[in-house]
This record gives C-alpha cells, structure tokens and sequence, in this order.
C-alpha cells in the first residue's frame, strides 16, 4: 500500500476544562498585573506629597468612593443610561461602517468618493464631535448618538474595507468552478472570510464610541458615567472623578476580556496560532 | 467509436489585446485522460478556466458533452488545494454538493471519496492541521465527490515534493482506472505528462495546439523502459522544434 493510507491526527483536542483552568491560569500570572501595582505605587507616592492639599487622593480613599457608588447602586444606574446611548450609537456606526467599508473595498468608485471623507473623520478627534453635537442637538439622546456614529464609523469603515480587498479570489473563482449558490457562498465564503476583520472593526470602533459617548455625557447631558465626571469636577471633588474614571475603565476592560477577545478566539478556532496559544 | 466528453471548437480567449488562447480545436473521448503540456503562460490554465465557467469566451465553443446524467459537473484540482480553512476536510466537500443531490447521498459520496484518497481519519480536522500533500489530496477527494463527467487537473502535483507527488500520480492513475473518469490533465512537465496521459496536447507560445499525439505506451509506466524513453525524447523533439520556431520569431522581431 502506498503512503496515501499513513494519515494520523496531527494534534489533541483541547477539552473545555482544560480551557477554563487554563484561562484562570493566565488570569493570576497575567503580567498586566505588575503595571497595575506600579501605578498604585507611583500613585501613593504622588498623593503622599501632594495629598495634603486634597488634590491627589490617596488609592485607599479613591477606593473607598468606588465601593460607595457601587453599593448604593448609583454606579449602575449611570452605566445604564451609557450604554443605550453607546448601543444605539454604535449599532448605527457599525451599519454605516460597513456599508461605507463594504462599498470602498468591492468598487473603485466608492473607493475613490469616500477616501477624503473617511480619512478626516478618522483623523478628527472625538472631542469636536461631542462639541458640535451637543451646540446642535442639546441634551437629547441624539446628541451622544451622532457623536458616536460619526466619531466611530470611519474606523469600522477602514476595516471593512481591507477584509473585503483581502478576499481569497482563488476560493471564489473555485466555489464558481463547482457552481456553489450565490447565498451559500456569502454564507460560508464571504462572511467567515470578513469575521476577523468586523471583529477588528468593532475592538477598535467600540473603544472610540465609548469615548465620544462619555465626552458627549461630559457636556449636555444629565445622567451618565461622563455627566458624573463632570458633576466631580464641578464639585471639586477630585476624589470622584478618578472613582468615576476608573469604573469607566473598568467597564471597558471586562468588554474586552469578557466578549471582544473570547469571541475573536472562538471565530478563529480554524487558524492554528490564535486558538492554541501557548502560556 | 468512443463518445465525446469534452468538446472544444475554434476557442479562442483574448485577455484585452493579448490573445491568449488562438483557435484551439479538440474533442475529447470519454474515461480518457490528456495531458496538456506548454510553457508558462501559453494559456493551459486559462483553457481549463474557460472551460470550467471562470472565464468567459471570446468566440468559439468550448464544452463539457454530458453523458451518462451526469448533467455535465466539472470537478476542478487546482494548483493550491483552495479548501475553505474554517470548514473541516468532510465540509470542505459538503460545501460543493451540486445542485438535484440530497444531503445524505452527498454526505456518503465525501466519505468514500476521502476513504479512497486515505483522508478517512482526518475528515475532522481544519486544513492547517493537514501537510500539503493531504490538503491536495482532500482537493481530489472534493473534485470526485461531486461524480464529476469530466475532472480538470491543474498542474495538481507541482507544490509537492517529488516523492510525494509520484505516490500522488500512482494514486491518481488507480482512482482515475477505478472511477472511469475522463480526465484533462495539465502539467509543464513533460515526463509527468507522458507518464500519465492517453493523449498529449501540446501549446505554443501563441497559445495554438502545436502537437496533438496519442500515447499509447502499456501501464504501468516506467520511466526506465527502453519505450518509455524513446517516446519521451520524441516528446522532447517536438519541444526543440518549438523552441526553435520561436527563436526564429523573436529574431524576425529584432528580440535578440
């Protein structure tokens, strides 16, 4: 017999406890943490010289505020009322970005129409958006929407636009070789094709959205995790803002690690460095 | 008299102003297989392409004469294995069950196929995790499965190593003397060819049939065999005398 009938499986399963252990494993010896200790050191220190004068609160009674708002619930009231702002926004962004993207990647001429357009707004930073949005529409909800969709939209719109430019023309010219259905080959060609590229598109259109949505709450509006910024700030309590902040920050970190990154890891369980890193 | 399986009239496929392919004409017979041998560039691709649906034609005809209901599927093995790398092998083939065959009756069609090609035991895994040679193998298994009336081979062996490619040829020929299958082969090199084909087409720079033989060695083959040598430095005459043509042409141009 010749070697066609040598094939062996190349590599193990992984079980799904072995995933988890393995993910709580990364969490403990994750090496973010050593950063995060060094900025409570430098922080305490700072405080320690300028605490005096109540401008730099030391990390203790910054943590203290944090526990307070998140207990008496205040914390997640405000953080409500963000994020359907920031969904109903970003839901937009994204419509718009991959319409804009999708357009720029497949035809010259939308390429060429919209570059100028897209380039300045990935060039323009959020705060102009916040600022003319807020002159334009007050405290409505549409303030921070159309903040978030125009702050957003170019980014998500670029990266659409590389995923569609980075399709395999080979396996398109091969699914029309074996007379594949137009719907089937969108459904298992295309999109799995572009997955990793709106996965990018939202990692990155998300963060700016979050960041127009709380500039936006900083100026016109009257609840929010950015009016509760602003609300410190004119309090004077610096204490506040930093609690406020880092809540903020927060949030933005168990997006990440909790959906953003375990989606892009499960979507790419086909590609053999992204599923199976090693630790 | 053997049917036609592949007909192909006056075909001629320009790509702007370069013509790539000039009048070609052939027919071929059912369960045979040719070769298709030229230089880079001479358009044996295209005439696959063309004929597979890929490229459209400039004038001519070129098609696949359907016979035995097999409503004239093509099975086409590229020069990459082109499997989608986020389906498994066995969906890889799922994923181009034609149109009139039921789920399952194609769903069983991929397994003997992968069985047949000693894929049966990696049909679940992603082709990153298969070498080269089994991903081409599973772009065999793909063009078989669909119970193709006619199967294009696009220089299918040229990224494999030597070894592995003559295992692959070996095979081919037992699949091909197992599955009747007509077969267009095409290669740029000239031992594969004679080794492999019923029948050799050569095409010259111009892209016209510039040799049309019959090879009617026994098989096996073997490239050691007195016949198998002679026929082949014939094969390799008619190449000279291209060449040769074609230096006179590019001098008559002043292309040193």
């Amino acid at each position: 017999m010749s070697v066609m009938t040598d094939v062996s499986p190349t590599s193990l399963p992984i079980t799904t406890t072995r995933r988890f252990a393995r993910s709580i494993k990364r969490l403990i010896f994750h090496k973010g943490w050593l950063a995060v200790l060094m900025v409570l050191v430098i922080w305490q220190i700072i405080s320690f010289f300028l605490g005096g004068h109540g401008l730099v609160p030391s990390p203790a009674r910054t943590f203290a505020t944090i526990w307070e708002v998140l207990v008496t619930g205040e914390f997640f009231v405000q953080l409500g009322d963000s994020l359907v702002r920031l969904l109903i926004g970003f839901s937009l962004a994204m419509a718009m970005g991959m319409i804009v993207g999708v357009l720029m990647g497949s035809r010259w001429f939308w390429n060429e129409f919209f570059k100028d357009i897209v380039i300045l707004g990935l060039s323009l930073p959020g705060l102009v958006y916040a600022l003319l949005s807020v002159v334009i529409f007050g405290t409505k909800l549409l303030a921070p929407v159309m903040a978030i969709l125009f702050a957003s939209y170019p980014f998500i719109a670029v990266n659409m636009r590389e995923g569609v430019k980075a399709l395999d023309k080979d396996i398109l010219d091969m699914s029309r070789a074996y007379k594949v259905g137009k719907w089937k080959v969108v459904k298992q060609v295309i999109l799995p094709a572009l997955l990793p590229h709106i996965l990018a598109a939202i990692r990155t259109g998300f963060t700016i959205a979050w960041k127009a949505s709380v500039l936006t709450e900083v100026f016109g509006a009257t609840s929010g995790i950015g009016y509760m910024i602003r609300f410190n700030f004119q309090m004077f309590a610096v204490r506040g803002i930093l609690a406020w902040s880092l809540l903020f920050g927060c949030v933005m970190l168990i997006i990440e690690y909790g959906i953003l990154i375990p989606a892009e890891r499960y979507f790419a369980r086909w590609r053999p460095h992204l599923s199976e890193e090693v630790i | 008299m053997a049917t036609t399986a592949v007909s192909v009239q006056d075909l001629v496929k320009n790509f702007g102003d370069l013509r790539v392919l000039d009048k070609v004409s052939f027919d071929v017979e059912e369960s045979s297989l040719t070769t298709i041998v030229g230089f880079s560039g001479c358009g044996k691709s295209t005439l696959l392409n063309v004929l597979a649906g890929i490229e459209p034609i400039t004038s001519g005809k070129a098609e696949v004469v359907s016979s035995k209901n097999r409503s004239a599927r093509l099975g086409y093995v590229f020069q990459s294995p082109r499997l989608l790398p986020w389906l498994t092998i066995e969906q890889n083939l799922v994923f181009v069950r034609p149109e009139g065959v039921d789920e399952t009756t194609h769903l069983e069609r991929a397994k003997k196929y992968l069985e047949m090609v000693g894929l049966k035991n990696a049909r679940n895994k992603y082709p990153y995790q298969l070498s080269g040679g089994m991903q081409q193998r599973a772009g065999i298994a793909r063009a078989l499965c669909i119970e193709p009336a006619v199967l294009l081979m696009d220089e299918p062996f040229s990224h494999l190593d030597e070894i592995t490619a003559g295992a692959m040829r070996e095979e081919m020929l037992r699949i091909w003397q197992e599955t009747h299958r007509t077969i267009l082969f095409v290669t740029h090199d000239m031992q594969e060819a004679v080794e492999l084909g019923d029948r050799l087409i050569m095409l010259d720079y111009h892209g016209r049939i510039f040799v049309d033989i019959k090879i009617d060695l026994p098989r096996p083959r073997s490239l050691t065999d007195r016949v198998f040598i002679n026929f082949y430095s014939d094969v390799v005459k008619h190449l000279q005398k291209m060449q040769s043509i074609r230096a006179e042409e590019l001098a008559a141009l002043g292309v040193n």
